[in-house]
């Protein structure tokens, strides 16, 4: 065991690493407490229907069922959701998707659970199916929620300039629409958790969730439940990539443990059921038309984007809203009009998924790119270099960048790389069949929630009475390893090794309200507060060190490992001893911090409710080598690098653990992730037919910081779980119209769409 | 629910003669149909009859008893030497998970149109032996699969072993499957091809085509017409579309029809490599 | 029916039902639950422990598949206070991150390494091809079992 304090800056490894691979580390999925019963959801598999009946009879008479829950058994609103709680805990009268649930089951077995759903008669009258978006905006279609009185979740404009009048007077106009489909998150460990309603009418949950506060909330409204008497505990998740930020098992656990008090229920979705009830990726659609001048200089975009929500809200708004607020790129654009609408249909519920409509865009804007730069005769990343934003511009949504920029920085390392200054022998010398290309995207991905909704963290740390720090995380670690780092970050400021120190995963009874484990906002918000409360710490602890050693006054005082002590005099007194010596009170300290946001008064962005506009970006710039099989159409991805702006880097592992999975999900997305549905089925119901990438489909990608220093972020970082995500689809697109000489437009590629643009460039060498 | 685990294959026959008993050797395919709540009833494991595991060669033939893991050819010298085409389509089958308890059999059995191991069977000419209490009789892979996912085996018979002919040492055996992953991908298209040439003409040639028809298809039109004619890109061409007019693949959620008849031709083009 | 087999080198009798599935008696029945599920149909390697020392997967294997063999769990190749040379070479070179695929990983691994004591990294990335993992790219995974040390 390490003696060194466990600082900022040396890579080091995760201190549930080990406990992770021994298996030793409990998942949420991991718990069996004696006595258990089983709950499971049935679900009405029609995509658009009224329900007119659940027969539960023969399902409630089956030994061993002990509740069979319909709509009338569920107190409070039967309404859940993030903002918009248009989501039924069971359904009444409407079913909205194939995966909305009817009837709720408590068994004392899985098998006895899976006989009961089997049981049960649901009677539906099937409505007109909205199976995409125009189908949900056609003027006589059905309304998916008639309270609302639209199909149309939001509607939404932001403009900087005047866009059309400025379009007119450009040299180039370019136009093209772009397509990205719903993706599945496909965490290892799916949506699962336990719940139990004590004897004090307290209703204890263990979930796998992204935000264990505002869980009860969310299971508060839909059940009538105050939600200071739900405590959520939620453990190391088993991935999340925003796929459980918003209540997935919570509230039907809720609704089970309420009907029986004192036992403890589990569910866990099996992946087919997080296929259908779980949240996807927005699917959407993005037209484009994009001027610029000979010289290269961008001046004007006009787009619309669509997104199609699904049946049900979730924080579809909020993605729109980012996926505008980015729709330009990290380029300076004076002209911006873009408008966007949210779309209900009958499809499976879209939701938070890692890149958060920024994934989408970032096709369409590094799209627009490629093509300007092939129509000017330009060097692809020349091109976006004489564009990129720098500190002190305004970006497209005319939000002044006050903030770190690193961009040109990126672009800079990347047109140095080997790879990119090698690309013309490297492709000259392909292989019999083969075609190569290499392609390139800048990115980047708002940090936070943006303004409008506090992006607020309370950090909690505690000496104990042995003299260790205990560090109460309020934000879940989903895989990310914000636990580690906040033990570095209390390692660096206390001067404590890592065997001094413990992070305790967020329990709503110990730690304080920290916002969701998301938006690439917890290591940075979090982080902050936790410098804070070491500050109080080590202020409390060195004035009582002063006291107990009589020393009249504070100063010359410091923290060395294990102990305070007193420099001018030498004297230390152990942290063991002032562990025991302090009352509990007195030994914890507690500190908040919130995220800035942007001071600009924006005349626009008026529709949004939250989220408009973000003000701190990590930035990136993405590389890729492809070869393109002509015989079969298969893509092979040779050679990644990824040079990410975060600000200054914390722990080199971590940061790059995160590039490096952000770009296998952005690959999958780019080659073999397409969320399928026909009519609003889902034609990828498992792991056999919605592919993702294994170790034999990815390179090893190279991974670069460029440091910037992030002034308001702790020790200078800002947060980079997202923006690897929103690279891989622009960037394969670009080696792959570098390769073809044709340019994608639809994600996933797919072997029929490259032999079809082969067999329409002709058969050329 | 009863699970039987027999040791010899006399303790087979009597557990097949009860009703409703389901044979399971590797599982990876009976498992998952089962979960899926194609089939109940008894199970029968096969795994323990040492009968029908281990490979052996005699008078020019490898005989794979049908038990035997994909793990266990995969680590065969013989097959890595002699049929480097099962080898290649067992290598590319499933993962190495899967590999460790699936076995030949079961593909065989399980009759896939997209089978990983039945186009280097139907191209090394291989056989079945099946196997009952009183009878047994041998078949070829061709006859004993009659469709997708249905094989002439009768209530009580089980397929016991496999017999390959060892091909002539210096044929060119050629495998490439096409899936949208390269692991844990069901195929979309693929090609077994044995081939001898003397010197660049082709004296024979096996194609056999998988996942483009409901069963694997030899290619018999591509065949003759390439049998006696040089391996160069023109007659591969022609090849290409002699195939193409052979192969009725449908749509589904992996790939569309059209997809899998261009590429079913456009495999036959990367034969050329073996021009010397 | 009753099933008697060695799993971490402790001999265990249960009585078992006959569509038990191995993954649910090792994580229910005998609390080790280091061995995880995410799929249930063989496709995503989470499940695998090593029977008679070769990696397979509990979800699609039955409890009554287990009577009279030898199994090992991640929990039996090592633990925190005495962890195996992979379960430490994957904490040190950063290839855990959420850790739901790790276990399954590790015990791949180490039927390779059984195998093959010095496999090429190729190699290494062909054996684990089994095991799905969503977190990492794979990269930093192949590079702790490349670079495990060894005995």
């Amino acid at each position: 065991m390490s003696h060194e304090p466990y600082d900022i800056g040396p890579a080091r490894p995760r201190l549930d690493a080990l406990a992770k691979a021994c298996g030793t580390e409990l998942f949420s999925a991991d718990s069996y407490p004696p006595g258990l019963l089983w709950a499971g959801a049935r679900r009405c598999g029609v995509p658009h229907g009224i329900l007119r009946g659940v027969d539960a009879a023969e399902a409630r008479a089956l030994p061993g069922v002990h509740a069979v829950l319909t709509r009338e058994d569920v107190p409070g609103s039967n309404r859940q959701g993030i903002v918009h709680k248009d989501m039924p805990v069971l359904c009444g009268t409407r079913v909205r998707h194939c995966g909305d649930p009817v009837a709720l089951v408590v068994a004392e077995s899985r098998d006895v659970l899976r006989k009961a759903l089997a049981l049960i008669h649901v009677d539906i009258e099937p409505r007109q199916t909205l199976a995409d978006m125009d189908a949900a905006l056609a003027p006589d279609a059905p309304l998916i929620h008639e309270p609302h009185g639209s199909n149309i979740l939001l509607a939404a404009e932001i403009h900087k300039g005047n866009a059309e009048e400025a379009l007119a007077q450009c040299d180039v106009v370019l136009e093209e629409t772009y397509f990205t489909p719903a993706q599945a998150h496909a965490f290892l460990e799916t949506e699962n958790g336990l719940a139990r309603l004590d004897e004090d009418g307290i209703l204890h949950l263990t979930v796998s969730t992204q935000a264990p506060f505002r869980d009860r909330f969310e299971i508060g409204h839909a059940l009538g439940i105050e939600p200071w008497k739900i405590r959520v505990h939620s453990p190391f998740l088993g991935g999340g990539f925003g796929g459980k930020d918003g209540a997935t098992v919570q509230c039907l656990l809720g609704l089970a443990a309420l009907r029986l008090p004192g036992r403890t229920i589990k569910m866990w979705w099996d992946r087919e059921e997080s296929f259908l009830a779980g949240y996807k990726r927005h699917a959407a659609r993005m037209h484009y038309r994009l001027g610029a001048m000979n010289d290269g200089t961008l001046r004007s975009l006009v787009c619309h984007l669509w997104y199609d929500t699904g049946a049900y809200a979730h924080l579809g708004g909020e993605i729109m809203e980012l996926g505008m607020e980015h729709a330009a790129g990290p380029y300076r654009v004076n002209h911006m009009d873009c408008r966007g609408l949210c779309v209900y249909t009958n499809n499976p519920v879209a939701g938070a998924f890692r890149g958060f409509g920024v994934a989408q865009a970032s096709l369409a804007f590094e799209g627009m790119m490629d093509r300007l730069a092939d129509r000017l005769g330009r060097d692809r990343l020349d091109l976006r270099r004489q564009n990129a934003l720098r500190r002190g511009d305004r970006n497209c949504a005319g939000v002044t960048l006050t903030s770190s920029v690193g961009l040109d920085e990126c672009l800079r390392r990347v047109q140095g790389h080997e790879l990119w200054t090698t690309r013309h022998a490297w492709k000259k010398d392909a292989p019999p069949f083969t075609r190569r290309g290499v392609g390139v995207a800048a990115v980047f991905n708002g940090m936070g929630y943006g303004r409008g909704l506090a992006d607020n963290a309370i950090a909690k740390i505690e000496l104990t009475p042995d003299g260790r720090f205990v560090i109460y995380s309020g934000v879940p670690d989903m895989g990310q390893g914000n636990a580690s780092t906040f033990a570095q970050i209390a390692g660096e400021m206390l001067c404590q090794d890592a065997g001094r120190l413990e992070v305790i995963q967020p329990d709503t009874e110990r730690s304080h309200p920290s916002g969701s484990a998301s938006a690439g906002r917890t290591t940075y918000t979090f982080g902050q507060a936790l410098i804070k409360a070491c500050e109080m710490m080590t202020t409390k602890l060195v004035r009582r060190a002063a006291l107990a050693l009589m020393i009249d006054e504070p100063g010359g005082f410091t923290l060395v490992p294990g102990a305070v002590r007193h420099l001018p005099t030498g004297k230390e007194l152990p942290l063991t001893v002032m562990g025991a010596m302090l009352p509990r009170d007195d030994r914890v300290c507690v500190a908040e911090y919130l995220m800035p946001v942007s001071r600009d008064v924006l005349d626009t962005g008026k529709d949004f409710p939250l989220g408009f506009p973000h003000l701190i970006f990590p930035f990136a710039a993405h590389l890729v080598r492809v070869e393109v099989d002509e015989l079969t159409g298969l893509v092979r991805v040779c050679d990644y690098l990824a040079a990410t702006d975060g600000g200054r880097v914390l722990n080199p592992q971590n940061f790059h653990q995160q590039i490096e999975g952000a770009v296998a999900q952005g690959l999958g997305f780019a080659l073999m992730e397409g969320f399928g549905t026909e009519n609003a089925r889902i034609t990828t119901p498992d792991l056999s037919t919605y592919l993702i990438p294994t170790s034999l489909d990815l390179p090893d990608t190279q991974s670069v910081a460029v440091e910037t220093l992030e002034h308001s972020g702790p020790f200078g970082m800002k947060g980079v779980g997202e923006v690897g995500m929103n690279g891989p689809l622009p960037a394969v697109a670009s080696a792959l119209s570098d390769a073809l000489g044709a340019h994608i437009t639809r994600a996933p590629v797919t072997p029929a769409m490259i032999l079809e643009l082969l067999a329409s460039r002709g058969a050329q060498a | 629910m009863s699970v039987y685990l027999p040791g010899t294959l006399n303790e087979l026959w009597n557990l097949l003669d009860e009703p409703d008993t389901a044979v399971m050797a590797g599982g990876t395919d009976y498992l998952v149909r089962r979960r899926a709540g194609k089939s109940a009833g008894q199970i029968c494991c096969l795994e323990r009859i040492t009968a029908l595991r281990g490979l052996e060669a005699q008078g020019g033939f490898l005989e794979i008893g049908a038990a035997t893991t994909l793990t266990d050819l995969l680590e065969s010298g013989t097959v890595a030497a002699r049929l480097p085409l099962l080898h290649q389509a067992v290598r590319w089958l499933g993962s190495p998970l899967v590999r460790n308890q699936a076995t030949l059999g079961g593909n065989l059995c399980t009759a896939s149109p997209a089978g990983d191991t039945l186009p280097a069977l139907y191209a090394l000419g291989a056989q079945v032996a099946l196997l009952s209490r009183d009878a047994n009789r041998v078949l070829y892979v061709a006859e004993f699969i009659t469709g997708p996912g249905r094989t002439v085996l009768e209530s009580g018979e089980i397929l016991a072993r496999v017999i390959i002919p060892l091909p002539d040492p210096d044929s060119v055996q050629h495998f490439e499957k096409v899936g949208r992953r390269q692991a844990l991908a069901i195929s979309v298209a693929s090609l077994a091809a044995m081939l001898r040439l003397d010197g660049d003409i082709i004296r024979d040639i096996r194609l056999a085509f998988g996942s483009v028809a409901p069963t694997v298809l030899r290619c018999t039109e591509a065949e003759s017409w390439l049998t006696g004619r040089s391996l160069s890109s023109g007659n591969l061409n022609h090849a290409a579309d002699l195939v193409r007019a052979a192969v009725s693949p449908i749509d589904d959620v992996r790939a569309t029809a059209d997809y899998r008849r261009q590429v079913a031709g456009n495999l036959i083009l990367r034969l050329k490599a073996y021009r010397p | 029916m009753i099933i008697r087999f060695c799993i971490n080198g402790r001999d265990t009798e249960l009585d078992v039902r006959g569509d038990e599935r191995a993954v649910d008696t090792l994580r229910e029945r005998l609390g080790l639950t280091g061995t995880k599920e995410g799929c249930g149909t063989g496709e995503c390697g989470a499940c695998a422990i090593l029977v008679n020392g070769r990696a397979r997967l509990s979800c699609l294997t039955l409890a009554a598949q287990l009577d009279g063999q030898d199994l090992t769990t991640i929990e039996g190749l090592g633990s925190p206070k005495t962890p195996h040379a992979l379960q430490r070479s994957f904490a040190e070179h950063g290839a855990v991150q959420c850790g739901f695929c790790t276990p399954g990983m590790v015990v791949a691994a180490a039927d390779l390494l059984a195998r093959d004591p010095h496999p090429e990294r190729e190699t290494i990335r062909e054996a684990l091809s089994g095991n799905l993992c969503r977190c990492t790219g794979y990269t930093r995974i192949l590079d702790a079992v490349h670079k495990v040390e060894k005995p």
